[in-house]
C-alpha cells in the first residue's frame, strides 16, 4: 500500500486540557479558587505562600499542593503554618501536568476549602504549557533577576493573569529598574496587573491578599 | 525541558491517529510549533528519536514547522510580531495583546504506512 498523508491538525497536549477541565470542573464544584504560582528557581514562591498561610490562614482554609524535583522539603516548611501542603514529586519532570494535580486532589477534602495554591517547580519555561486546570496564574520574578527577565521568557508572562515582583526590599541594594521591568511586563503581556510586595516586610500584601481571594486589587 | 513530555505527548496523539487510521506505522510526523509556545523545536527535534524508541513512530521522520506571532495592531492590523519586543507593534509599538497565531503547538500531518 502506498503510503497515505493524513492531516490531523491536533493539539499536541489535548490530553492535558482535558484533564485540566476535569480539575477545573472540580474545583468549581467544590466552590475552591485554584492558583497556579510559577516563576524561576528562588524567586520566592515559598516565603511568598508562608507569608500567605501566615496573613490569611484564619480569614480563609487554605491548602497547597507543591510541585518539587525530589526533596520534601517545601512542604515541610509550609505546614508549620498549619495548613495541609502536599508534595507532587515530580522526578526529573519539570513542571506540574494537569494529570500530576488530579493525582493528589484526593488528599485534599475540597468541600473543606477555599483555596488551593499549586506551588509550580522552579522554572519559567515549561509551565506555561501546561493548563493545571486553576482558576487563575501568578507568574512571579524577584528584583534580584533582573528587568529583562519578562521579555527572555514572554511565553509564562503571556500566560500570567497577575504578575507580582516579589523582594522588594533588595530592590535598592540590587538598583532595580522598577520602571524599565514593569514596561517589560507590559510589553509581555499588555494590561497585566503587577503587584510589588516583599514577603519579608509584609508590604504590598494587601494587594496580593486581594487576588488570593479573588477580589479586585 | 519539557521537550520530552511534549514528544511523549505527540506520540500519544500520533498513536490515536494510527489506530482510527487502521494503520501501524508512521514514517513522517509534522509538527506546527508557535514562536510563543514555549517549546523550543531544536529541543522537539532532539528529544523525539529516543522517545519514539519502541513505538510506532520509531524511526520516523519528523518536520518541525515554525509558526511566527501574528498579533492585531490597532493601527495596522495584523502584524508579525517580534518574540523580543513582546506583544506590541513592530511599526509603531501600539500593545497587540491578543495572539492571532504563534502559540499553537500541534500535530499537523501524518505520513502513514
Ligand atoms: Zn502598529
Amino acid at each position: 500500500m502506498p503510503p497515505r498523508i493524513v492531516t490531523v491538525r491536533q493539539n499536541i497536549l489535548k490530553a492535558n486540557d482535558h484533564t485540566a477541565a476535569e480539575n477545573r470542573a472540580a474545583f468549581r464544584a467544590a466552590g475552591v479558587r485554584a492558583i497556579n504560582l510559577v516563576s524561576s528557581p528562588g524567586a520566592g514562591k515559598t516565603a511568598l505562600l508562608e507569608r500567605t498561610l501566615r496573613d490569611l490562614g484564619s480569614e480563609l482554609r487554605l491548602a497547597v499542593a507543591v510541585g518539587d524535583l525530589a526533596t520534601e522539603n517545601d512542604a515541610a516548611r509550609l505546614r508549620q503554618w498549619g495548613a495541609q501542603a502536599e508534595q507532587i514529586v515530580t522526578g526529573t519532570v519539570c513542571h506540574l501536568d494537569a494529570a500530576m494535580v488530579q493525582g493528589v486532589l484526593p488528599r485534599f477534602d475540597l468541600s473543606a476549602l477555599d483555596v488551593l495554591l499549586l506551588e509550580n517547580v522552579g522554572n519559567l519555561v515549561c509551565p506555561s504549557s501546561y493548563d493545571l486546570g486553576e482558576a487563575a496564574r501568578a507568574v512571579l520574578i524577584s528584583t534580584t533577576e533582573g528587568e529583562d527577565k519578562p521579555l527572555k521568557y514572554p511565553t509564562m508572562f503571556n500566560t500570567a493573569d497577575v504578575v507580582v515582583i516579589t523582594k522588594m526590599d533588595l530592590a535598592d541594594a540590587v538598583e532595580f529598574d522598577r520602571a524599565l521591568c514593569r514596561e517589560n511586563i507590559d510589553r509581555a503581556r499588555p494590561g497585566v496587573p503587577v503587584i510589588e510586595l516583599s514577603s519579608k516586610r509584609g508590604t504590598g500584601l494587601d494587594a496580593w491578599s486581594a487576588f488570593v481571594r479573588g477580589e479586585r486589587f | 525541558m519539557h521537550e520530552a513530555s511534549i514528544a511523549l505527548s505527540l506520540i500519544d496523539v500520533a498513536r490515536e491517529v494510527l489506530r482510527e487510521h487502521g494503520a501501524a506505522r508512521a514514517r513522517a510526523v509534522t509538527v506546527r510549533v508557535g514562536q510563543w509556545s514555549s517549546v523550543v523545536p531544536e529541543a522537539l527535534e532532539a528529544a523525539f528519536p529516543a522517545c519514539a524508541e519502541g513505538t510506532p513512530l520509531e524511526g520516523a521522520h519528523l518536520s518541525i514547522v515554525r509558526v511566527p506571532g501574528v498579533g492585531e495592531c490597532p493601527n495596522h492590523g495584523p502584524v508579525e510580531l517580534d518574540v523580543t519586543r513582546g506583544l506590541r507593534c513592530p511599526l509603531c509599538d501600539a500593545p497587540t495583546p491578543t495572539l492571532l497565531q504563534g502559540d499553537e503547538l500541534e500535530l499537523d500531518e501524518l505520513e502513514l504506512t
